[in-house]
């Protein structure tokens, strides 16, 4: 028990468990044929199956029920903030699941040369009066009983009068923003909250101009846009849902990280040993003194940083994402390499935290500029 | 509509929604439910039942012993009588129709008057208006006025006539019956508390209601109606002047814990169980004569807890034990309340909250465990490394030690800081080493190195004491004698302490000073005789006073106690001197002010006195040893420790509990931090100058939950309008008590009703060295004890007592104690002349002119009184050299002294009723206090009591040390101080 404890504490570390996801990921939610074909040989399709989904959920019951046997685990789980975090993780798996199950059912459909299932729904009329306000209004009741009993057993988690001299630990944001303050982690906060809020909203307005795909409209699938559909399921689930679930459950005390059946001790102290990439150019690997101008210093990120931003989408065009280019053409092809790698960047800072302890890739200090 | 056009089967949604909405009913009725029944109303209705319960025995027991009363029986037959008589008399059928009669006529007279007046009135008007606009209707409104004025008159005469028969017959009726209004009146009288209860009962208990009142008080406490009046209700008392600070605001306190706490202020539910206990002490809190009335005060000022929770885990109580919390968690599904930062004072800890308000004080009447736990501040000297706002400018507890040489050797030194309680378990010196923390191996041999460097630093500050020679080697049995009777034992003990002997503020005053066990294997008798001649030449800020030994009673003295012999140390055996870890400790300290490597430059170019020095001169600021003892290098020093003025105000989080499981409790911490000073370090790697360094002063049990109790008191949020005011006669108390508590008055004296520690002492004295028996020296031992100084303010003129004080002379030369001399400054012995007069409320400096002149007569009549044939005040009392008969215990003071001494208004009060100023005095009283005026002779000045005494005062006022010639004005000289003066 106690060995399958620690276990689950070891891979739930984010330097291992991130990796892990990542590892697995584009194989369940493959964005190009080749990994399609992974993905069928290894048959993960059938996760978006009956099976799957009992399969699935069963899982997480089971890991919930053993989780509640141990009381860190229940202390953590059932704090009244944190009970709607532990409903979104089934939420969300249901709703995964379910969509998942009927874009692969469509699929398999349209491989038969049928139409998706909806088209069928389509022919038939459905009136907004009764079908829709009536079924609305039930829905209404029922969550309205599911609030009021909520409120019966879980009182307001109200806490001490707010202290100026004394800060809680853990500070938390509000669940919504846990991702954001996880990003403050690896980046300035001028980037993690100030630049990526700002080009997350941009971004997502942006996607009916990039996404030229005029498949998949009205019906579910998984084939017709599967490279649409891996990047979102990316940025949604592992940058956005695992790292509130991270932040909630798995960050204590001094933003210090914790496993699942790990106390929260308050003293708990990790070295911090991050260095910066100007430091590991000059000091690890030539040897040499830091130069004292601060562009000589920092010539070898604001390099990197080109090369990602600058040539980066230029090589791709020629290369990997060569079909892209000429799909999107140039404009849009320049806008959409940019955000990707604009989010994409966050994840590889996270592997290069773990992997090198790197701080900055450009760390100016003096003119509190870091990136 | 076509039912084939809906997606879905209505029927079957029609059924989903009727079960929702059940639900949605279901829910609702659940939330309403849910809201009302609060755990409080359960106790409130509880509360209801036994309120019933215990007004119905005590209504019935008071009616019974009504009924049982002859008086009230009696009164009822008269009462009946009387009311059959007024019935048949004054009420009767007849009567009563006559009246109704006659008051129906007077009210339609009445009405026809007010009528007849309204219409007279227009008519006025109209004449007057028509006089002054239409000249030609003048004439016909004037016919109508007049009419009416006519009528008026008469109606008027007719309804004056008609009121006051009406007046008389209800004057005959009142007559008729004013008999059975007084008894009835007595009646009530009788049956007053009796009604009381009945009422009462009418109001609470179901039975006694009529039907209507009945439903009524079922329906008030049903949903939604109950907002208007309910029975159950919560109770709540707002505090507006009382603060709570919640950081960003602060708010009046509300305390709802009358809510539950119902029969808190009503002595009747002595008995009944929690949650409706009465207040243990009713007093002094709560109740409406107290100095604390629960209106003003609420609870939680001095309970902390959350006032405004009305359940038992959301008012933050706080368990004594962890076995009352288990218990609590069982009955009451308890739980810490995490989120309330000043929860209720466990029971150990309850006084700490008279603290919040009551800290300039420095006797708290009634807290007895905060009252020790201030002495044992004061004598441990927290205050000295841990600065507290009010111990400010106390002086240092311990010994001077700039010329320690003189004294002791530095083997002796060495042992004593490696151990000191090994040779003298009582001792106020704590222990540095040895402890928790430093006893690996390692730590002991840097620690030997250590005391080996401190020794050596306090043996080279050249302080030098030239010790006196002896006149002689002294006799230790004659020194004896004289410590044990003398007033030494006020304050020193000399036998080695008794095991479990439970810390009191009396034993406190015991151990005033050092215990004296032991002294001769510390120092030499030479030294101990210079000691005794004068303290301060040693120590300049010593508080041994100076007991006016002469040269010969001082060498029997030092002898005695040089004799007081306890080996322990003997068998100790000192370290040698280890050069390596002497340099270890060096470099720790070097390297602090430097780099390692001029650190280690600096260590080689040392020679090994210089080590010593520099590390002794280190390790001295480093544990502090300079705050309690004087030592040169260190005047400018501050305290080494965390301030604790307000460290009652530290939460939790703020401690560090490191790995010990214990109670994550600010109270916890405390006493843990108290039972062993290091124990926060275990399983901590630190380096050795890291290492906790309080010093532990083996407080048992007990004295660790009184000192606790004062440092939960030490807060920052004392309510500013309840803290004890800083009036003139509070700050005298303040600055006196302060001085009789640094000076051990109450070692000797009785004062404020405490103290006379010595009387123990005294007693033994009297059994060995007097040869009485143990009764009898019982009996007389306030006699031969330092007086009582109750009363004193009013007693002694100021300027007599800061002479006296300054410069004692004897007054009870019978006394073998002596008031010894301390070397006070002006303002000391002001502060002490201030709090006397403040402790009697008497006018300062100059309290009362009183004319003690006496004629002729007078003075002869006085004599009378003094003389063998009346008074004879000389039997006991001395006057100035001539002693009176009989033996010592009965002999009073000194008549000389009077003059100079004693204020004339207070020796009348004296003579008048000596057992009121000085309860269990042995001077008898000479007048019948409860019958003045008949209790005198009454041969002398017309048996005018109030006279005989004036003049008895007067003459007392002249007596001078030449008794047998008094001269009515003769200046009374003070007597020369003789060499053995005493009290």
């Amino acid at each position: 028990m106690e060995s399958i404890k620690h276990f689950i504490n070891i891979i739930s570390a984010p330097y291992v468990m991130f990796p892990l996801i990542l590892a697995v990921f584009f194989f369940i939610f493959p964005p190009t044929d080749r990994l399609l074909a992974i993905h069928k040989k290894l048959r993960l399709y059938k996760l978006w199956t009956n099976g799957g989904g009992i399969a699935l959920f069963s899982s997480l019951i089971i890991i919930f029920a053993f989780g509640l046997t141990d009381s860190n685990f229940r202390r953590i789980v059932t704090k009244p903030d944190n009970v709607p975090i532990a409903g979104l993780i089934f939420l969300v798996v249901f709703f995964l699941w379910w969509s998942m199950k009927q874009a692969w059912e469509n699929d398999e459909r349209m491989a038969q040369g049928q139409g998706p299932r909806e088209a069928e729904d389509a022919k038939e009329k459905v009136l907004v009066w009764p079908d829709l306000v009536y079924i609305e209004l039930i829905a209404l009741i029922l969550c309205t009983v599911l609030l009021i009993v909520w409120s019966i057993f879980l009182k307001a988690p109200l806490e001490e009068p707010a202290n100026p001299t004394v800060s809680p630990n853990p500070s938390k944001a509000p669940w919504y923003f846990l991702g954001l303050q996880e990003m403050l982690v690896y980046f300035d906060p001028w980037i993690a909250g100030v630049l990526f809020p700002t080009v997350i909203i941009i971004g997502m307005m942006a996607i009916p101009f990039l996404d030229t795909n005029e498949k998949g409209c009205g019906y579910y699938s998984f084939r017709e846009r599967k490279m649409a559909v891996s990047i979102f399921m990316f940025f949604w689930l592992v940058l956005w849902v695992f790292l509130i679930l991270v932040g909630t459950f798995l960050r204590g005390p001094n933003w210090n990280f914790f496993g699942p059946f790990e106390p929260w001790d308050i003293s708990k102290l990790e070295a911090l040993t991050n260095v910066n990439l100007s430091e590991i150019i000059y000091m690890i690997w030539l040897k040499q003194r830091l130069p004292q101008n601060i562009f000589l210093r920092e010539i070898w990120g604001f390099l990197l940083i080109f090369f990602y931003f600058g040539a980066a989408p230029l090589l791709l065009a020629k290369t990997f994402l060569k079909n892209l280019y000429a799909r999107l053409g140039s404009l849009r092809y320049s806008l959409f390499t940019f955000l990707l790698l604009m989010a994409v960047s966050l994840p590889i800072k996270m592997i290069l935290r773990w992997v090198f302890n790197i701080k900055y890739i450009v760390a100016i200090p003096e003119f509190f500029f870091n990136i | 509509m076509n039912p084939q056009e809906r997606h879905y089967n209505i029927n079957k949604l029609n059924v989903i929604f009727a079960a929702s909405s059940v639900l949605l009913l279901a829910a609702l009725v659940w939330l309403f439910v849910d809201d009302y029944s609060r755990g409080w109303k359960d106790y409130q209705k509880e509360f209801r039942a036994l309120e019933i319960q215990k007004t119905r025995l005590k209504h019935s027991q008071t009616l019974s012993k009504l009924q049982a009363q002859e008086e009230y029986q009696s009164l009822g037959k008269v009462l009946e009588a009387a009311r059959k008589d007024f019935a048949a008399n004054c009420n009767s059928k007849e009567l009563g129709k006559e009246t109704a009669q006659q008051g129906a006529e007077n009210d339609l007279l009445n009405q026809d008057y007010k009528f007849t007046k309204a219409g007279y009135d227009a008519a006025r008007y109209r004449y007057e208006s028509a006089a002054a606009h239409h000249p030609e209707d003048a004439g016909r409104a004037k016919e109508e006025f007049d009419r009416l004025d006519k009528k008026i008159q008469e109606l008027r005469l007719a309804v004056e006539r008609s009121n006051q028969a009406m007046k008389d017959r209800e004057e005959r009726s009142k007559a008729c019956g004013a008999k059975l209004k007084e008894l009835e009146r007595q009646e009530r009288v009788l049956a007053k508390d009796s009604r009381i209860l009945e009422t009462k009962l009418a109001k609470i208990d179901p039975h006694q209601m009529n039907l209507a009142n009945r439903m009524a008080d079922v329906v008030r406490d049903s949903p939604i109606i109950d907002f208007a009046n309910p029975n159950y209700k919560i109770e709540q008392i707002v505090l507006a002047d009382m603060r709570e600070d919640l950081n960003f605001i602060d708010v009046p306190r509300v305390e709802r814990c009358v809510t539950c706490h119902l029969g808190i202020t009503n002595p009747d539910y002595k008995d009944s169980p929690q949650p409706f206990t009465t207040h243990p002490d009713l007093e002094l809190f709560l109740g409406n004569e107290s100095p604390h009335p629960l209106e003003e005060f609420g609870c939680t000022v001095c309970h902390g807890g959350r006032g405004r929770g009305t359940d038992f885990t959301s008012a933050a109580h706080t368990p004594s034990s962890e076995k009352q919390g288990e218990g609590w968690k069982e009955k009451y599904n308890w739980h810490e309340l995490t989120h309330w930062d000043r929860p209720m004072s466990s029971r150990p800890y309850i006084q700490s909250g008279c603290f919040k308000c009551h800290s300039g004080q420095m006797v708290i009447p009634g807290a007895e465990k905060l009252n020790l736990g201030i002495n044992l501040i004061e004598k441990a000297g927290c205050y000295n490394c841990h600065f507290i706002e009010q111990y400010k400018n106390w002086p240092k507890p311990g010994p001077d030690l700039t010329k320690l040489a003189s004294k002791i050797s530095k083997e002796w030194a060495y042992r004593w800081i490696d151990n000191p309680h090994a040779f003298r378990p009582d001792t106020w010196m704590p222990a540095f080493f040895n402890q928790s923390n430093t006893s690996d191996p390692q730590s002991v041999r840097r620690n030997q190195q250590e005391i080996h460097a401190i020794v050596h630093y306090l043996f080279n500050q050249g302080g030098e004491f030239a010790l006196e020679r002896m006149p002689s080697a002294g006799d230790p049995k004659r020194g004896e004698e004289i410590a044990a009777s003398v007033g030494c034992l006020g304050c020193h003990q000399v036998t080695p302490p008794e095991e479990d002997q439970p810390t009191t503020r009396t034993l406190l005053r015991r151990l005033h000073g050092p215990n004296l066990s032991g002294i001769g294997n510390k120092t030499s008798s030479e030294w101990i005789y210079s000691w005794l001649k004068d303290p301060p030449q040693y120590h300049p800020e010593t508080r041994m006073p100076n007991l006016r030994l002469s040269d010969g009673e001082a060498a029997d003295v030092a002898a005695y106690l040089s004799g007081l012999k306890n080996s322990v140390y003997e068998n100790v055996s000192v370290p040698a001197l280890d050069e390596k870890v002497i340099d270890e400790v060096v470099l720790t300290f070097l390297s602090k002010s430097g780099t390692l490597q001029q650190a280690q430059a600096k260590l080689l170019s040392m020679s090994l006195d210089e080590k010593l020095d520099f590390s002794g001169l280190r390790l001295i600021r480093h544990y502090g040893c300079f705050s309690c003892h004087n030592i040169k290098g260190f005047e400018k020093d501050k305290p080494i420790g965390t301030e604790l003025t307000f460290e009652g105000s530290k939460t939790p989080h703020q401690l560090d509990f490191g790995f010990i499981p214990i109670d994550h409790s600010a109270p916890a911490w405390f006493a843990q931090k108290l039972r062993d000073p290091r124990i926060f370090d275990k399983g901590r790697v630190k380096p050795h100058d890291e290492k906790l360094r309080m010093p532990n002063f083996k407080f048992t049990d007990e004295e660790v939950e009184a000192i606790v109790t004062v440092v939960l008191g030490l807060v920052k949020d004392g309510p500013p309008s309840k803290i004890v005011p800083r009036t003139m006669r509070n700050l005298f108390l303040e600055e006196g008590q302060k001085m009789v508590r640094l000076y051990n008055c109450q070692g000797c004296h009785i004062l404020e009703a405490e103290g006379g520690a010595i009387q123990p002492t005294v007693k033994e004295w009297l059994i060995r060295y007097e040869n009485r028996s143990a009764n009898e020296a019982e009996a007389v031992v306030p006699s031969f004890s330092p007086p009582n100084l109750v009363g004193e303010g009013k007693k002694v003129q100021p300027k007599w007592l800061f002479d006296f004080v300054h410069e004692p002379v004897t007054i009870r030369p019978w006394l073998k104690v002596r008031m010894p001399r301390y070397k006070f400054t002006t303002t000391q012995l002001n502060t002490l002349v201030k709090y006397f007069s403040a402790q009697d409320n008497q006018e300062f400096p100059f309290a009362e002119k009183t004319d003690t002149a006496l004629s002729r007569e007078e003075r002869q009549a006085a004599e009378k009184l003094f003389s063998k044939d009346y008074f004879d005040c000389a039997k006991c009392h001395i006057i100035g050299d001539k002693l009176p008969e009989g033996s010592p215990e009965n002999w009073a003071p000194n008549f000389a002294l009077a003059k100079e001494r004693l204020k004339p208004q207070w020796v009348m009060d004296w003579i008048k009723n000596p057992q009121e100023l000085l309860p269990g005095t042995k001077m008898p009283a000479y007048f019948d206090p409860t019958s003045l005026d008949t209790s005198g002779p009454d041969d002398i000045l017309n048996g005018d009591e109030h006279e005989q005494i004036r003049v008895l005062r007067n003459y007392l006022m002249t007596l001078t040390d030449s008794y047998g010639t008094p001269v009515a004005d003769a200046p009374a000289s003070l007597p020369q101080t003789p060499a053995s003066a005493s009290f």
